[in-house]
């Protein structure tokens, strides 16, 4: 099946999407209109337990996950890969299934790869 | 199609009908939680209680809209328009009865996987804008736990694929006739079924907000409707991964025929809605290095496994 | 035991080294001269053979008030007094220093038990005693911009000795400047290599503490790299009040103290008493208070499981446990008419006697209740993700907790089969045939595990009260049991008399001081009473359980998560009126 969608068949979508935002932002400015306004020091800082914080909470602080980040960027690239044979699966047959085969076996040769490494691992 | 129903009564019927589900989320979560846990929940505005929803909408509107000086306000404002924008675009896709669909669309599940992509900025730039420590760590945890599960929610929706031939949803629904897909992808369905709890991030899996850890993690700075846009895109997202689960793998509105079509979709709709509730009243909250372990070494693999599985089952058939 | 501990010391470090004292509670005292007492501080924990393991508690006295004789020894301005504790002899051990001066200085003992430094401070903070070289000697309960020491007699103790209270702004920013924490002056990094550390106030305006603790994380990441716990939010000053109250009219307060174990804190605090009034309670009454003991172990131990559950993120439980609890409240109000503080124990005996019906609701709850734990324990304890945020979490070691004088269910979770209601049984408990739950790994799951079983032993030992319930009076006939038996007074008038003075005045207790020691619902609570023959102590000192396992939280809690240290925080089992007093 060959991608066949024009630029009508996104009309809808855009509709819904203008509906959706409308909705949204109209919501939000009637609120801010009918609300009412209080300022008070305590609303001032930032909530903490109700002490006021030490530092920032925009310093450079480490961030364990950062290698599920890329790994997330490596993965979702290549799945990518999956869908047009997913969706064309009777018209490439065996031959597709044998190439998707030898696709994510390496794929998982990767993955494997990054768990021996214990870039999945919490504790280091 | 055959559809005869003009294309702007069905905009406004799902945007009404969605939006109103959300909202009566409100009270049946709570009045399910409340009989699952032996309490009352809400029983004193209106018959059962039923207008509580009506009164929750009132002091949203009326609270007061703040932005605290200390964030982002652009940001700050956005964050929480974005999950509602990007859930309410979702449920184009969904057939809700044999023509009843915003857009008969070709790439339709494609088009879901965007936005739940696009969904997942409103938790990281809602807890970066709020400039507060909880917010932060909320808004970390949060993106480190949707982007682990977009990978394979993707995958686990291939097998889905795989035996309809087509990312379009009406199709999908057609190619049920001789039986739902939870048959043959019943492992897809569990997949799709935890990356989708852990992309609305609902308890069990709501670790971006864990009250008892970061009081209440990414909108902890966030009050009025800019919080209640958090907290109904919730329950959109809710009615819009029961409304998935029922289109791909249980057969959309397909059922005996003595009732219309419209009626089985949105019967199987609530009954995962429930599911959801019971979820959340049942299951403790994994720690969410574990969550993204649990991924990555066990569902990616499975999802990968059950594609593998069901392609050479497929081909030999 | 006295006399060949007595030589022990004496031939090591000569016969200057301690002086014995007989005290009414009987409990081996030493007093020891200000210059030795390290050194006999590390003799008796690592150089005796059955060591002197646990610090149980440091405290002390300002005695420049006090105008009794003292035994014969002479008087020192103020005494600090160690409490310590061996598993070997099965004994407590007091030691004693007097100390001289306005304000005296002591060298510190935190380099010989680790659990010391917050009793320390908390001496300091009280009576304005300082301990050289102690790492960090700051107030503990009272806020650090606080001026005077409460506990000195010199302190006024009721409010209308004080202008009202007020607060106006400049004052109020200036505490909330205080409270702001300083890592520099704990000693902190505030950078790694290659990254900053976070410092995250968890409390006390938190949904995950229990109350108002402050626990201060140093964050690598979600890392916990350090872990301060700031206490006192919570500190009612129950020690001072202890001063000014009758003898009788304490009681209430210690209701207070454990707030979720009711009238254990009412026991507790009169056994003390009682030893120091040398009454003995008539077994009725001692197996009243056990069975009221053991419903209130069950209601504490409902609460802690449910909120546990809730603290990682299970959202139901605390519902189903809230709701058996109000079943041990219906019962609790029954047989004294209050429900989480009955104050319902009185000095050599009960209140009142068991209403008719009593046995029938107790035996309705013994039925309802096991059915309960089961489902219970496939809903909590058998649950995978409950168990993988709880096993291998909060870890310590037998060594580690007796170091710390960690007590109760949280020593029972290392494999330590030590409870004090066997050990040392007091009101009637070596009557009693149940079994003391042990597990071995020590750690947050084993403490569950361990608290899990100990509700099915009290409901053992309830079921033991109903069937063995004896007849008899409700109280001592001593005559310095407050209120005495009314239907007596008619009879005589020397009752009429005790009658009269234990009511207006309150009873005058003897002259002396005596220490109590229970198995408390989170560990051992132990009230330490000094009396100078009044109707009011002369001081109380009020040990409590929760104070030296949040001590440990830093300890405990490193390199751990911040989810984590919701596990850890759940499984203690602290209530910080408790910690705080």
């Amino acid at each position: 099946m060959l991608l066949q969608s024009s630029a009508s068949s996104y009309l809808p979508i855009l509709i819904q999407g203008i509906m959706a935002l409308a909705f949204v932002g109209i919501t939000m400015v009637i609120t801010h209109l009918v609300g009412p306004k209080r300022r008070t020091i305590d609303k001032l800082t930032p909530f903490e337990s109700g002490i006021s914080s030490v530092g920032n909470a925009r310093s450079p602080f480490s961030i364990k996950y950062f290698l599920v980040a890329i790994l997330f960027v490596l993965f979702d690239v290549e799945v990518i890969f999956m869908y047009p044979w997913a969706v064309n699966f009777r018209e490439l047959g065996g031959k597709g299934m044998i190439e998707m085969f030898v696709f994510m076996g390496m794929l998982l040769l990767g993955f494997f790869y990054v768990i021996r490494k214990g870039a999945l691992d919490w504790e280091k | 199609m055959e559809t005869a129903i003009n294309p702007w009564w069905i905009i406004g019927g799902v945007l009404f009908a969605v939006l109103n589900t959300a909202a009566g989320l409100i009270w049946v979560e709570r009045r399910m939680l409340a009989l699952w846990q032996d309490r009352y929940g809400p029983n004193r505005a209106g018959p059962f209680g039923l207008l509580i929803v009506l009164a929750d909408s009132i002091k949203m509107f009326f609270k007061e809209d703040w932005i605290p000086p200390f964030a982002d306000r652009l940001v700050f404002v956005f964050a929480p328009a974005i999950v509602v924008a990007t859930v309410l675009m979702s449920f184009t896709i969904i057939p809700v009865a044999p023509g009843v669909v915003v857009a008969d669309f070709n790439i339709g599940l494609l088009l879901f996987l965007a936005f739940s992509s696009l969904g997942a900025y409103s938790i990281m730039l809602g807890g970066w804008a709020s400039n507060n420590k909880y917010a932060l760590l909320g808004a970390m945890r949060g993106a480190a736990q949707m982007i682990t599960y977009e990978v394979f929610m993707g995958l686990s929706l291939m097998g889905v694929v795989l035996l309809s031939g087509s990312f379009n949803l009406t199709d999908i629904v057609l190619a049920q006739q001789d039986g739902w897909f939870i048959v043959p992808q019943f492992i897809g369905f569990f997949i799709f079924l935890v990356a989708g709890l852990a992309e609305t991030h609902r308890l069990p899996f709501d670790i971006p907000e864990s009250e008892s850890e970061l009081v209440a993690g990414f909108h902890t700075e966030y009050s009025g409707m800019k919080f209640g846009m958090f907290f109904i895109g919730e329950y959109m997202g809710v009615t819009l991964i029961s409304a998935l689960v029922t289109t791909l793998y249980f057969g959309g509105w397909l059922g005996p025929d003595f009732l219309p079509p419209i009626f089985w979709f949105l019967a199987k709709t609530f009954a995962f809605i429930c599911l959801f509730i019971l979820l959340r009243a049942s299951l403790p909250r994994p720690r969410y290095d574990q969550l993204v372990e649990y991924g990555w070494k066990f569902l990616l693999p499975l999802a990968l496994v059950n594609l593998l599985v069901t392609g050479a089952i497929r081909l030999m058939q | 035991m006295i006399p060949d501990l007595l030589a022990a010391l004496r031939s090591r470090f000569g016969n200057d080294i301690v002086e014995p004292e007989t005290t009414r509670d009987e409990t081996p005292t030493f007093w020891t001269p200000q210059g030795k007492v390290l050194d006999l501080l590390i003799y008796l924990k690592t150089g005796l053979s059955q060591p002197f393991s646990m610090m149980y508690d440091l405290t002390a006295h300002d005695m420049r008030a006090y105008k009794k004789d003292l035994n014969g020894h002479s008087r020192f301005d103020f005494q600090l007094v160690y409490h310590l504790f061996s598993f070997e002899r099965n004994a407590f051990l007091r030691l004693k220093v007097g100390l001289e001066g306005e304000y005296p200085s002591h060298p510190t003992a935190t380099h010989i038990w680790p659990s010391l430094n917050w009793y320390e401070r908390e001496v300091y903070d009280m009576f304005g005693i300082r301990f050289e070289g102690h790492p960090r000697l700051r107030r503990i309960l009272m806020p650090s911009n606080w001026e005077g020491h409460p506990l000195r007699k010199e302190h006024p103790a009721r409010a209308t000795e004080m202008g009202p209270f007020r607060l106006w702004d400049e004052k109020q920013d200036a505490e909330q400047k205080a409270l702001q924490f300083d890592p520099a002056e704990w000693g902190l990094q505030t950078q790694s290599e290659d990254s900053d550390f976070l410092f995250l106030n968890i409390g006390p305006q938190h949904p995950g503490t229990h109350g108002v603790l402050r626990v201060i994380l140093q964050l690598d990441g979600e890392e916990i790299v350090d872990a301060i716990p700031e206490i006192g939010f919570h500190h009612r000053g129950a020690e001072k009040m202890g001063e000014r109250q009758s003898w009788h009219t304490y009681i209430p307060y210690t209701d207070r103290i454990d707030y979720l174990g009711g009238v254990m804190n009412n026991l507790a605090y009169l056994l003390a008493v009682e030893k120091l009034a040398g009454i003995t309670v008539p077994p009725r009454a001692q197996t009243i208070r056990v069975m009221l003991c053991e419903l209130f172990r069950i209601a504490s131990h409902l609460v802690w499981y449910g909120t546990f559950a809730q603290d990682v993120g299970q959202l139901s439980p605390v519902f189903y446990m809230f709701t058996d609890r109000e079943k041990v409240f219906s019962i609790v109000e029954a047989i004294t008419g209050g429900r989480m503080h009955p104050n319902w124990f009185r000095i050599g005996g009960v209140a009142q006697d068991l209403p008719a019906g009593w046995d029938g609701l107790v035996r309705q709850f013994i039925e309802y209740f096991p059915r309960k734990l089961k489902e219970y324990d496939k809903m909590v304890m058998r649950n995978s993700i409950f168990k993988a945020r709880t096993k291998g979490i909060g870890i310590f070691t037998l060594q580690e907790a007796i170091e710390w004088g960690v007590t109760g269910p949280g020593l029972r979770a290392c494999g330590l089969e030590w409870d004090m209601r066997k050990k040392r049984p007091y009101s009637g408990y070596e009557n009693f045939d149940f079994e003391v739950p042990v597990a071995s790994h020590g750690d947050c799951y084993d403490r569950a595990v361990v608290r899990v079983e100990e509700m099915r032993q009290s409901l053992r030992i309830i079921d033991q009260c109903l069937k063995n319930m004896p007849e008899g009076p409700y109280k001592s006939s001593h005559p310095l049991t407050t209120p005495p038996i009314k239907k007596h007074t008619m009879q005589d008038i020397e009752t009429l008399i005790n009658h009269f003075l234990n009511v207006s005045w309150g009873p005058v207790i003897p002259p002396g001081e005596a220490m109590s020691c229970i198995e408390a619902t989170k560990g051992w609570n132990g009230y330490y009473l000094l009396s100078d023959g009044n109707t009011s102590p002369y001081r109380v000192r009020v040990r409590a359980p929760s104070f030296a396992h949040m001590q440990m939280l830093p300890y405990i809690s490193r390199g751990y998560t911040v989810a984590d240290l919701l596990s850890i925080l759940g499984a203690m089992d602290f209530v910080l009126a408790d910690v705080d007093r």
